[in-house]
């Protein structure tokens, strides 16, 4: 059975199509700022936010006013509704289908919301969010929220992919966002976990990660008449079964999700053009994630990151970051990793600060996040 | 796909039952979840650390594999952990927003901040249990038992996997809990 | 109250030692590692707070820490000379 890719959107800082998000890591631009004091916080930070103009404008002219069914949308839902709508106009579907499946992906939804006078509690939850974009859509199923932490990206295209090969449904709008608030940068701060600088993804000078406001949308189909086009092929999740904040000192949940794509997909280290990995530029991830590429055997494979454009951009990450590796390798390139530059791991991955050409057209996506959790997923171009 | 549930349990802050008999239930004093740790002599003081979501799956977990029996935290990955509920982490996170209200008195705290993820308690579970399989949360718009079924056979497709640990653990506080655990085989 | 107990008072508090009295920490015993109370990275994080929450002292990197925290006498003596509250 092929699981097909037929529709996308990333809605990030930079622009709100994918056209122009490809462009601008091709040209090796960013919106990562430092902020000194963002929202009077009492610490400088380096992070990517949306512009509220620019999404209000875009939300104003591309939602259809008439299918809203609330009096407000906070940022959040802003960002979700308009990523999915760009998508579905991006491919012909009929979400109204008993055969269509909404799937969403955050780590905290509107937990902004929490900072109100007199929260609306029952909005905070991201599956809120997701039963209103499938309301929106005129979509009759129950939609599916992964919450898992900054693997959910990943864990939601996992669902997707089994709901589409189980024969539950034969299509899956995948949706991933989530947007800042003082809650999510001072939780961040408080692990001492973010870098006032550039992040620098398996630097020997990294000093932490940067955080990104995003959401992305992809929407995969049934298609075994597929001729062309980009087909996911297997996804994995696997546990550290370790400790709840700290990545495992062997790699291990990485090492078994990669293992396990690999077998499942029939891909070899030779077959991949790269592994497109988590990349967070805190020193504990990017170690752990260079012993389980070693012990993966696929130490040979060129890595890239992609934190260094958008920041670590929470349930967005792993629907970004797989579109964004699909379409560059359709040009053959395997993006730079942004903000590398001398390699501080102590395993030997073949991480770059410039672009490289590659023919090929295969890549296993990785991420990894608190819980002790990490995913894989591999995607192949025909 | 043909699966069949081999124990159950349900935990609320009145009563704990165990494959449809009911076990224990809660009387006058420290809280029930804190009752049942020391009934059955959990000895595992990360306990003490967690939030009342992972308190509750931890307990929920904890009798629900005592009912399976066998040899237990022997490293496997057969074995995914599943979990469910509409309001996510919504008890840390108002706790970890406390603690950031008060530009006077702000002091994030990192031990608070850790649990306000949904699926620490699946990691919690994972790590006790040593299981390196699938660990997963999802969230839902109401309880559904026919999503929470569809969401334990799509783990089941894993090839490594053949049991799912699943359930619906919602905690609004130590007061306002309500788990219901399955063990699920393929 | 004397510097050592009054750690150790906070100490349970945020970090949660539910069975613990102040009697049951050795202040010389390590703080880390499986012998002794066997705290962790969150733990470290939680004492960086607790230090500049109650005596003004900040640390901004965690590494220092390790030295820091050796012990509750360790501690005790790092507050003693750096106390700004």
């Amino acid at each position: 059975m092929i699981i097909r890719k037929i529709g996308e959107n990333i809605l990030s800082p930079i622009s709100f199509t994918t056209e122009e998000n490809l462009a601008a890591v091709m040209a090796g631009r960013s919106a990562l700022r430092r902020y000194d004091s963002l929202w009077g916080l009492p610490f400088p930070c380096f992070a990517s936010l949306i512009p509220d103009d620019l999404l209000e404008s875009a939300f104003e002219s591309d939602v259809e006013k008439g299918r809203l069914l609330m009096d407000s949308y906070t940022k959040f839902e802003k960002v979700v509704l308009l990523s999915a709508v760009k998508a579905l106009d991006s491919c012909k579907i009929d979400a109204t289908s008993e055969r269509v499946v909404f799937i969403l992906s955050s780590t905290k939804g509107n937990v902004g919301l929490l900072a109100d006078e007199n929260p609306d509690v029952e909005r905070v939850t991201p599956a809120h969010t997701a039963r209103m974009v499938a309301r929106y859509f005129g979509n009759p199923n129950m939609p599916i929220t992964v919450s898992n932490a900054c693997i959910s990206g990943l864990c939601a295209q996992i669902e997707a992919f089994r709901c589409l090969r189980s024969g539950q449904y034969d299509t899956a709008v995948v949706i991933g966002a989530d947007v800042l608030s003082p809650f999510i940068v001072a939780g961040f701060q408080s692990l001492k976990a973010l870098s006032d600088e550039q992040c620098r993804p398996f630097s020997a000078n990294r000093k932490g990660l940067n955080l990104g406001e995003a959401a992305a949308t992809v929407v995969y189909t049934v298609d075994d008449a597929a001729e062309d086009g980009w087909r996911m092929l297997a996804g994995a999740v696997r546990n550290d079964a370790n400790h709840i904040s700290g990545p495992s000192r062997t790699g291990e949940g990485s090492y078994r999700a990669l293992c396990s794509v690999l077998d499942d997909s029939g891909l070899t280290a030779d077959d991949l053009a790269c592994l497109n990995v988590h990349g967070t530029s805190t020193l504990y991830n990017d170690e752990m994630e260079s012993i389980a590429i070693n012990r993966a055997g696929l130490s040979g494979v060129p890595v890239n990151a992609m934190k260094g454009y958008f920041g670590h951009t929470l349930g967005a990450a792993g629907i970004l970051e797989t579109l964004l590796t699909m379409r560059a390798l359709e040009n053959g390139k395997v993006p730079a990793t942004r903000g590398f530059d001398e390699l501080g791991v102590s395993m030997p991955v073949q991480v770059s600060a410039e672009h490289l050409d590659t023919g090929k057209k295969a890549f296993v996506k990785l991420l990894s996040g608190f819980g002790g959790c990490n995913a894989a997923a591999a995607f192949v171009k025909v | 796909m043909e699966t069949m549930v081999t124990h159950r349990v349900k935990l609320t802050p009145e009563c704990l039952e165990v494959d449809g008999q009911r076990v224990a239930e809660a009387v006058a004093g420290e809280s029930f979840l804190m009752q049942l740790y020391r009934k059955y002599g959990m000895g595992y003081p990360k306990f003490f650390k967690m939030d009342v979501l992972c308190r509750v799956g931890f307990i929920a977990s904890e009798l629900l594999l005592a009912a399976e029996g066998g040899e237990r935290f022997v490293p496997r990955a057969d074995r995914a952990v599943i979990l469910f509920n509409r309001n996510t982490s919504l008890h840390a996170d108002r706790s970890f927003q406390a603690t950031i209200a008060d530009a006077e008195d702000f002091y994030p705290s990192p031990s608070v901040f850790v649990y306000t993820l949904p699926n620490i308690v699946t990691g919690e579970i994972a790590i006790r249990n040593k299981y390196h399989g699938e660990s997963e949360f999802i969230l839902l718009p109401e309880k559904s038992e026919t999503a929470m079924n569809q969401a334990v056979e799509r783990a089941l497709m894993d090839k490594e996997t053949t049991s799912v640990l699943a359930g619906w653990v919602e905690a609004l506080s130590e007061e306002e809990y309500e788990a219901e655990m399955e063990l699920v085989s393929s | 109250m004397e510097l050592t107990e009054e750690l150790k008072t906070k100490m349970i508090e945020v970090l949660n030692l539910e069975e613990m009295t102040p009697a049951d920490i050795d202040e010389n015993a390590p703080l880390f590692g499986d012998e002794g109370l066997g705290l962790d990275s969150i733990d470290v994080l939680e004492l960086i707070v607790l230090l500049e929450r109650n005596y003004g002292i900040k640390i901004a990197d965690p590494k220092q820490g390790k030295e820091i925290f050796a012990s509750v006498r360790t501690m005790a003596d790092y507050v003693a000379a750096n106390r700004t509250k």
